[in-house]
């Protein structure tokens, strides 16, 4: 047994073994780290979770699971998947306006170029990075 | 639906209870779509999703499950990352988007100065909201992820009372996760 229990064995009041799944992961030092994954999840779904997952991969894990139940803790209906929706609404209105801009863009060097031919360049090079524009932001 | 005694919701058939008239998932969880609740019930378990519903304000509880689907979907589809992904995914996106909108102003700009004519530039609204992350001190982690990974198929989420394919939330994943080589929290 550990002779300094894992935040999780703490907070659970129990031995902690030299094998705990949860040791590593949640060190004493912050027990409400443990407090809040345990809220959300459960602890016995924590280590289902994290018994399924290659060691490497766990802290990871441990990680992302901590910040989701802490956004679901401080936004009980939303959690972080308002972060997500957020952010795609961000996307929309960026390549709105990144379509509007490349179009403009587009016109201006096509009037420059019939006034002067130097700007012909210009205009095809806008053109092709309006087509690229698209190609690498799949929606 | 609950208590009627021939159809009992989801959970319930999950759990093999009796379903009650006043069963905390009877509106959720039909019993016409057992998966739904079955992710739920496996990721965050049946006893923490009631408590959860129960705190809540009748009228925020179709809301909280649908997100609590699309969590436990996402973790189902990455176990290492979750939403997580997703999100770090989205910033990276948001990111390229202003640089190329940077890259477009630029290049209106330069050529206006080259020609020294007044054309007027296209209103950019700011963006970068601030604001969004500024709840979340945990976002900080975030913002050390620069991997350039082009945006793949991305759809909106919608909190709606719709009925999609998808457990009433559209399935934002739609390729095999890669956020594994994302050092996301360095």
């Amino acid at each position: 047994m550990n002779s300094t229990r894992c935040a999780a064995c703490k907070y659970l009041r129990k031995k902690c073994p030299p094998d705990c799944i949860f040791s590593p992961l949640f060190p004493a030092s912050d027990p409400q780290r443990f407090a809040h994954i345990h809220r959300i999840y459960g602890a016995g779904n924590i280590a289902r979770m994290l018994q399924k997952l290659p060691a490497h991969l766990r802290a990871q894990a441990a990680e992302s699971l901590s910040f989701e139940a802490r956004c679901r803790i401080e936004d009980p209906v939303y959690g972080c998947v308002k972060i997500i929706s957020q952010l795609q609404q961000e996307i929309f209105m960026a390549q709105s306006q990144l379509a509007k801009t490349l179009a403009q863009f587009q016109v201006f060097c096509n009037s420059l170029s019939i006034a002067d031919p130097q700007f012909q360049h210009a205009a095809e090079a806008s053109s092709s990075f309006i087509d690229q524009g698209p190609r690498s932001n799949h929606l | 639906m609950g208590g009627n005694g021939s159809s009992p919701c989801a959970a319930c058939k999950l759990l093999r209870r009796r379903c009650a008239k006043d069963c905390i998932f009877a509106p959720y969880f039909p019993s016409s779509d057992p998966h739904k609740f079955a992710i739920v019930h496996k990721i965050f378990g049946a006893s923490n999703v009631g408590k959860m519903l129960q705190e809540l304000p009748e009228q925020q509880r179709e809301d909280a499950v649908n997100s609590l689907v699309y969590e436990a979907s996402a973790r189902m589809k990455d176990p290492v990352y979750g939403c997580v992904g997703a999100i770090s995914f989205l910033q990276d996106q948001v990111s390229h988007l202003q640089m190329q909108l940077a890259v477009a102003q630029a290049e209106i700009l330069c050529i206006q100065m080259q020609q020294d004519q007044p054309v007027p530039t296209p209103q950019i609204e700011h963006f970068a909201s601030t604001h969004r992350h500024q709840d979340h001190q945990q976002n900080s982690l975030f913002y050390h992820s620069r991997n350039n990974h082009l945006p793949q198929q991305q759809q909106h989420l919608n909190f709606a009372s719709s009925s999609s394919d998808d457990h009433s939330i559209q399935d934002p994943f739609k390729r095999e996760s890669f956020y594994g080589h994302h050092d996301l929290f360095s």
